[in-house]
């Protein structure tokens, strides 16, 4: 029996995102939200495991309340239990503060065997909390997984995709894994799963219910890093456009340009 | 046997001087695409020139020219058809309506949308959605022009609920074969005023007269929609279980029917296996995709719990859910794959579009199963089987195409007689072109088919509308 | 925490024991830079024995100083020891700042080392700045799928972490200086304490096609593609052009390619003569990927980001253009560079 923790995130259609032009903010207002698509690799990975060997998995994800949908869209896949923590205070966070949190988060769940992640997430894109959440669970890690062979004994057996090649590596357990999505597409939920996960219990964490937590690692007091500034990338002056009137004469200009520079 | 002139230098000339600079091809000027539409096995042929049309005004005088000169003219749009509907048969001229593609405008009041033939099917969807509103007609080629899903009356995968292109026809301007133009219908839903030639019109695929600009009636765009996927173990099974969908009167907007085969191409195609080969340890024999939409999730809720109840019934592995926005994507992505996923790997293909009621529809589907088998040949469906329209496709990859097309004929020949015996009709969608003419003739009678000539001589009385198709004979490939 | 306290800046050598990976020596020509600016002296960490070659092309980068770490746990990369390493050289030196190449190893094992030092850490930059008010570091880098560029600092906990691809900054050595010091420190790692082991490796086969970081000549397709059916004219394109097929990231997200062939920051570095894009948007993360000779772009959208970094453009559909071009160079209207 395999106790799993899957960290999940809720984020913004990032290519629905713009950006306010007078002020220089994100326009996050009404855009679509979505389950990170790689979380949900990392999630079939885990309900792999749990077909396979038994167990039970927490979701645990942080946001604002509406994140609670991204829970019940993973529910319905294959969860037990669904952490949402939530709370002005742990606003702004860098992964230096996420990760604190929702390993102080999950502390009442576990000691877990395996934790999944996604690679990424597509808006952040930082890459980093998987590595900092294995540290905070003092858990070993496999990045980059590709397939998992075997747990057994305490260990697991899996595959990863390096630069140059497959790696086939052992761990002991507790072991964080962040999935590849090749082998791992989620699957649709069932009808009864769905519908249940409508229903089923939520469990909130706010800043006052989780034991032991120090308000000063939180939200941006913990956070290492910071955001002065955003702006727009700059952009080179455009290049020469051929405008001749159609593809054809298009296409004869372009190869008459590069014969003169000597390309063709 | 139809006279007609070929394209001389003087008439060129004219052609050319009614649309202007560079939309007028002459001979190796015009792109060999124009010479066949998706089904080139029904046979290829490049007309002596092509223009692409802007306005219905040079609609107008390209036909004038061509009616003084008697010189054949085959419209075409975005050239997606399936059955040579748009193949120049007797050369002349293709009169392309693809640059006519511009939306002009909506009316709010009475959600109607005036537009050029040349739009897009997905264009139209998605600048309709913009404003709110649906159209609802749904033809699995969204890159088809909507002028074509006119001109064949096409139906698609929402036909279930809302009905076919024809329902959202409001009105029409058409020129005729002499070239003069024609208004047909009125922006009102109700009309008892004449013989209706605005339904005449629709789905006479170019032999009437040539679509200039169409008012379309929008619905509000329903705010959820959720499917369901319905795995079975055998092929069988699954058909059997689509008319007691339709019969337990969840009011599905579509329902989709697919074998283990296509979903396999389609997953290697799109690279998301988002509908399962293997669902509780078992093999997918086929599934079908349900597609429910409404104003309210409750009310969507107990629609599918009602489904799993007969689907359970019914023997069904299990009941999925596409409910997520990224699911529902690709979901999408792999039903618009289909079609394209046969085309990969098959180097023969040839296909029947028959329809046929609803509870015939397993008689049907396991008929011809059987019969490809007898015949030696690979029978594929897929689609829209909620209204017992039935997309059949021939495939092999092993025959020469002599003997392919001997076997195909047997199975076409065998499978319309079937169809007729069930009470279907020879094409749900796809209309008839030049390739299921014969097919026709059979299925309607001696009597009705001569009507349809006498109607095609009254329009067009030199026969220079897209000659060879429908009901004309008198050119053939 | 007095950021004063904290001085000198390192980068980190990642090698395999015969040679150093460029992205160290590329990181030390561009912190080099910038240790110019702040007066901090710049060390480069290597882990492990690595021949002196090797460590000459590091001094040739202007290094300062070496910090060479040797003792028990480093038989084979572990993010364990080297973690531990890292950690345990911060608490004794202070360094203001550690960069690491974000290689697959590198981006398992930094954000490890700054949780255990409680410090803040960034990953991507594409660009390095310095506020000499503040005295801090700015990682400046793309987000939000390359919509924006983002400032990021590390305003008051030191050291500041970065991880940052390869190939993001050029590999261009200003010479050695002309007193290098060495620092050399024993820090052992019980090899029992490592929790993850390799037991295998099985390299990828050499596909030419794949290995696009070297090709003269690509033909680059973006999200404008409509599916996999409409991929094969691209690389009947590439072929003609006697160049290579690659990608960007919604593609391999959609499946239809693989990572291998993506072009970007996060992906491919490419640096060919010839480079052609048909239905890219031109976010930055995939722009930076790109270091072409001629860059050329084709796209529907008239307004589309990319024509601001091609040399010339052509507004149309993809496919039509592609066929065109496919047409006129089997017709012989073009020939190979």
């Amino acid at each position: 029996m395999l106790n799993i923790l899957v960290c999940v995130k809720q984020i913004p259609d990032v290519d629905l995102v713009k950006m306010d032009p007078e002020t220089g903010n994100l326009i996050r207002t009404g855009v679509p939200t979505l389950t990170n698509p790689l979380d949900l690799n990392a999630l079939e990975a885990a309900v792999q495991l749990k077909e396979r060997y038994g167990g039970a998995i927490t979701l645990i994800t942080m946001g604002p309340p509406m994140a609670e949908s991204t829970l019940r869209e993973c529910l319905a896949v294959g969860g037990d239990e669904a952490v949402l923590i939530t709370g002005r205070p742990f606003g702004g966070a860098d992964t230096l503060s996420t990760s604190y949190t929702i390993v102080k988060a999950a502390e009442r769940f576990g000691p877990f065997d395996l934790i999944f992640c996604g690679k990424e997430s597509l808006d952040g894109a930082t890459g980093q909390m998987a590595s900092q959440l294995a540290e905070r669970f003092d858990a070993a890690q496999i990045s980059c997984c590709l397939s998992i062979e075997e747990v057994k004994d305490g260990r697991i057996r899996a595959t990863r995709a390096l630069e140059s090649g497959r790696e086939l590596v052992e761990a002991k357990l507790p072991c964080l894994v962040t999935v590849e999505k090749d082998n791992y597409y989620g699957r649709l939920p069932n009808l009864e799963a769905y519908l249940a996960a409508k229903k089923a219990p939520i469990v909130t964490c706010t800043e006052n219910n989780i034991e032991g937590l120090d308000l000063q690692k939180i939200g941006v007091p913990g956070s290492g890093t910071i955001v002065p500034k955003i702006y727009p990338p700059e952009l080179p002056e455009p290049g020469q456009m051929i405008r001749t009137g159609s593809v054809k004469t298009d296409v004869g200009r372009l190869l008459e340009l590069l014969a003169e520079k000597g390309t063709l | 046997m139809a006279q007609y002139n070929t394209i001389t230098p003087e008439v060129a000339a004219q052609l050319h001087a009614a649309v202007g600079e560079g939309r007028f091809f002459l001979r190796e000027e015009v792109d060999p695409n124009y010479s066949h539409d998706e089904m080139p096995i029904y046979g290829k042929r490049l007309p002596e020139a092509a223009v692409d049309v802007e306005t219905t005004e040079e609609v107008s005088a390209i036909m004038k020219i061509c009616a003084a000169n008697r010189i054949p003219v085959t419209c075409r749009g975005a050239g997606t058809g399936l059955v040579g509907g748009c193949v120049p048969l007797a050369g002349g001229l293709v009169l392309c309506t693809k640059r006519m593609n511009k939306i002009l405008e909506y009316d709010m009041d009475n959600l109607v949308v005036r537009l050029q033939p040349g739009v897009l099917l997905k264009d139209l969807a998605a600048d309709a959605q913009k404003h709110g509103l649906m159209y609802p007609p749904d033809p699995g080629e969204k890159t088809a022009t909507v002028g074509g899903n006119i001109s064949t009356n096409a139906g698609g995968m929402r036909a279930v609920k809302y009905g076919v292109t024809r329902d959202y026809v409001l009105a029409l301007t058409v020129v005729l074969a002499d070239g003069r133009v024609i208004e047909l219908g009125k922006s009102v839903s109700k009309t008892s005023s004449g013989y209706s030639l605005l339904h005449l019109m629709i789905g006479s695929e170019g032999t009437l007269g040539i679509i200039t600009e169409m008012t379309l009636k929008l619905i509000p765009n329903p705010v959820c929609d959720v499917s369901c996927l319905v795995p079975f173990r055998t092929v069988d099974d699954c058909i059997r279980f689509v008319p007691k969908i339709k019969l337990a009167k969840l009011d599905p907007q579509s329902i989709e029917f697919m074998d283990a085969d296509i979903v396999t191409s389609s997953a290697a195609f799109t690279g998301n296996p988002i509908f399962p080969e293997r669902v509780k340890n078992e093999d997918v024999g086929a599934s079908v995709l349900v597609t429910f939409t409404g104003y309210d999730e409750e009310e969507l809720d107990q629609k599918m719990i009602r489904l799993g109840e007969i689907a359970k019934e019914a023997g069904a592995l299990d009941v999925l859910v596409v409910a997520t926005s990224a699911n529902k994507k690709s979901a999408w992505a792999a039903r618009s794959s289909f079609l394209t996923a046969i085309e990969a790997d098959t180097k023969l293909i040839d296909e029947m579009d028959v329809v046929v009621p609803v509870d015939k529809i397993p008689a049907f589907l396991i008929y011809i199963r059987a019969l490809g088998d007898e015949v030696g040949i690979r029978i594929r469906n897929f689609g829209h089987a909620g209204d017992g329209n039935l997309h059949i496709y021939c495939c092999s990859n092993e025959l020469e195409e002599d003997e392919f097309k001997r076997r195909v004929k047997i199975i076409m020949d065998r499978a319309y007689t079937k169809c007729a015996e069930l009470e279907g009709q020879v094409s749900g969608e796809h209309s008839i072109g030049h390739a299921k003419m014969v097919y026709l003739r059979e299925s309607v009678g001696e009597d009705v088919f001569d009507l349809m000539r006498q109607i095609k001589a009254v329009f067009d009385p030199d026969n220079i509308l897209n000659p060879g198709k429908v009901c004309d004979s008198s050119v053939t490939m | 925490m007095n950021k004063n306290d904290y001085k000198n800046m390192w980068v980190y050598i990642e090698h395999d024991g015969k040679t150093a990976a460029p992205v160290g020596l590329e990181l030390c020509c561009e912190v080099r830079k910038l240790c110019d600016r702040t007066g901090d002296r710049l060390y480069a960490v290597v882990i492990g024995a690595l021949p002196e070659t090797e460590l000459e092309k590091v001094k040739a980068c202007g290094v300062d100083g070496f910090i060479l770490v040797s003792g028990t746990g480093y038989d084979f990369f572990n993010t364990d020891a080297w973690a531990n390493a890292f950690t345990v050289l911060s608490r004794k030196y202070n360094p203001s700042a550690i960069f690491v190449g974000g290689t697959v190893d590198g981006r398992d094992f930094a954000p490890r080392f700054a949780v255990q030092l409680e410090t803040g850490c960034t990953s991507d930059a594409m660009e390095l700045d310095w506020d000499p008010e503040t005295g801090d570091i700015q990682f400046i880098e793309p987000a939000v799928g390359g919509k924006i560029m983002a400032v990021i600092t590390v305003p008051v906990l030191r050291p500041q972490v970065g991880t940052i691809r390869p190939g993001t900054f050029p590999y261009a050595p200003v010479g050695a200086k002309e007193r290098v010091e060495v620092i050399e420190e024993r820090i052992d790692f019980d090899p029992a304490a490592i929790r993850c082991h390799p037991v295998g490796f099985i390299p990828d086969e050499n596909d030419p096609e794949l290995d696009i970081a070297h090709a003269d000549c690509i033909v680059c397709v973006g999200n404008g593609l409509k599916d996999g059916e409409h991929l094969e004219r691209y690389r009947t394109l590439a072929r003609l052009l006697g160049g290579k097929l690659g990608c960007t990231r919604p593609l391999y997200d959609r499946g239809i390619l693989p990572y291998k062939l993506q072009i970007g920051q996060s992906g491919v570095m490419v640096k060919p003569k010839l480079y052609i894009s048909f239905g890219v948007s031109g976010a930055v993360n995939h722009t930076a990927g790109v270091d072409a000779g001629l860059f050329i772009a084709v796209d529907k959208n008239p307004n589309a980001q990319i024509f601001n970094y091609c040399d010339y453009g052509i507004v149309g559909d993809m496919d039509e253009v592609c066929d065109e071009l496919i047409a006129r160079l089997r017709a012989g209207d073009g020939k190979l560079i």
